[in-house]
């Protein structure tokens, strides 16, 4: 059973392999975070890689901030 | 029956503008230059404009064909996010300036940067149908850029220019896959062009609608096309090219989902199936639906096609805002190679002049009003005579001189 601190977790290692030595803070846009579109393509690939997901990328564009980002993706796992 | 592009050519302008000199004018995060895997795009200047580059792109290619050859052009259709009037089309300026044959249909179509791409198909499927046997169709992708600092990081990634691809039953360049396809589209506002003077753009909503539907083609595709295997049936792809960057992405994605390899993985076979279709679009910047023509012609001038027993089979990508994408495929071989290096766009590329950040600032201005109708407009072409006497490009091109009651007029310049 993935918990939603299992995703948040998995969220928070891709945004690191990402952006290294970036201080994760959950209330920012992936952008504030210093990620450029590439960027924000590959941590959402990745995390969706991770956790046995497939979705479009398109059910994320809306997504205000980190921690709204692993509420979507917690709510899809369970 | 075989159909596919019988002669292919690009224009893209005689100036450019290094990326990092952009980044800097303007303050951007040069940081971000990395994932852009651009180093310089084409810059229009006020006297260029749709028409004028569709024809500049096109001339090469007619001027080869013998005289028999031109007169069986049946078909000639301007794919275009540039318009110029809602009635007349650029195919009708375009038609004049090539000397193109009065038993020819002119056509223009609009849908963002993959109309080019729906006008080849169906120039393809016109040709390989067999109803006018021997028939031939122009297909021409023109367009200019409308940006500036508003674009933010979208502006050092935009190009300007034409792709002119000729259609046919000797498919020298491309050997179409007939009937091997796969389409996915739906109603998005990712990008636009409201008005004639300006484009709107939500980049996350266009990259993700862009490689969403890069999966759903490749699916469909799958689908009409037994045994395929992303890993193995396409030696090379060639894809629209919004930027560099954004078909490295592209490919890690189609990898990750069809191929089960990791980016960690996926250097390799990047390096060696998509990377020599980057060449001419990091120069050039994203060319709209003349894009992906744009990515073919770098993959011809820089794959090792000669070493190859058969020809290779290249997989290609065209996508467009709003949207509606399409993946298909054909085969390339040596002839393509042969039929491609008397464009000598390699050369064409390398002799547009650089510009300075203050020109470049300079140009833009009129650059954006080029769409807007006015009854009557000049054009002083001598104005930029300095950035022309610095460009190599050794041929005659046409010019827009301006308006004359609302109809544009040309001359051509003897560079």
């Amino acid at each position: 059973m993935t918990t939603r601190d299992d995703v948040e977790l998995v969220v928070r290692q891709q945004i690191a392999e990402i952006l290294p030595s970036v201080p994760i803070e959950g209330d920012r846009h992936l952008k504030d975070l210093g990620a450029d579109s590439v960027d924000r393509v590959e941590i959402l690939l990745g995390v969706l890689d991770r956790l046995g997901l497939r979705a479009p990328l398109s059910d994320f564009r809306d997504v205000p901030n980190v921690d709204a980002l692993v509420d979507v993706l917690a709510e899809r796992v369970s | 029956m075989t159909a596919g592009i019988e002669a292919l050519n690009v224009y893209c302008g005689v100036a450019q503008i290094p990326v990092r000199t952009l980044f800097e004018g303007r303050g951007l995060d040069t940081d971000r230059i990395g994932n852009l895997m651009m180093r310089n795009r084409s810059v229009g200047l006020p006297f260029e404009d749709p028409v004028s580059n569709a024809v500049n792109a096109a001339k090469p290619v007619v001027d080869l064909m013998d005289p028999a050859d031109k007169s069986r052009i049946e078909l000639l259709i301007t794919s275009t996010e540039s318009g110029l009037d809602y009635s007349k089309s650029v195919a009708s300026y375009v038609h004049e300036y090539l000397g193109l044959p009065a038993t020819c249909r002119v056509v223009e179509v609009k849908q963002a940067c993959y109309a080019a791409t729906a006008a080849v198909q169906m120039a393809v499927a016109y040709v390989a149908s067999g109803i006018s046997p021997g028939a031939k169709a122009l297909v021409i992708a023109t367009d200019v850029a409308l940006v500036d600092e508003r674009g933010q990081y979208a502006e050092p990634a935009t190009g300007a220019g034409a792709a002119a691809v000729l259609i046919g039953e000797d498919p020298r360049v491309l050997t179409v896959d007939l009937g091997a396809f796969g389409n996915h589209s739906y109603e998005t506002l990712d990008s636009a062009r409201p008005t004639p003077t300006f484009d709107i753009a939500d980049s996350d909503r266009s990259l993700f609608a862009y490689l969403d539907c890069l999966s759903n083609c490749f699916e469909d595709y799958r689908s009409r096309v037994e045994d395929v295997d992303f890993a193995t049936t396409f030696d090379y792809l060639a894809m629209h090219t919004p930027f560099a960057g954004m078909v490295k992405a592209a490919h890690r994605k189609l990898m990750r989902e069809f191929a089960g390899i990791p980016p960690a993985r996926a250097e390799e076979d990047f390096t060696r199936r998509v990377l020599p279709s980057l060449a001419y679009p990091s120069v050039v910047g994203n060319l709209c639906s003349g894009s992906v023509y744009l990515a073919l012609c770098s993959l011809i001038d820089h794959a090792e096609l000669a070493e190859l027993d058969g020809g290779a089979r290249v997989g290609l990508y065209s996508y467009g805002s709003g949207c509606s994408s399409e993946f298909f495929s054909g085969l390339v071989d040596q002839r393509s190679a042969e039929a491609l290096a008397p464009m000598r766009i390699g050369e064409h590329l390398e002799g547009r002049c650089e510009l300075t950040f203050e020109e470049y600032a300079a140009v833009l201005p009129a650059n954006l009003t080029c769409l807007v109708p006015e009854q009557d407009r000049t054009v002083d072409v001598t104005a930029y005579d300095d950035i022309l006497g610095r460009a190599r490009i050794d041929r005659d091109l046409l010019v827009n001189t301006g308006t004359k009651d609302y109809h544009r007029t040309y001359e051509w310049l003897n560079t």
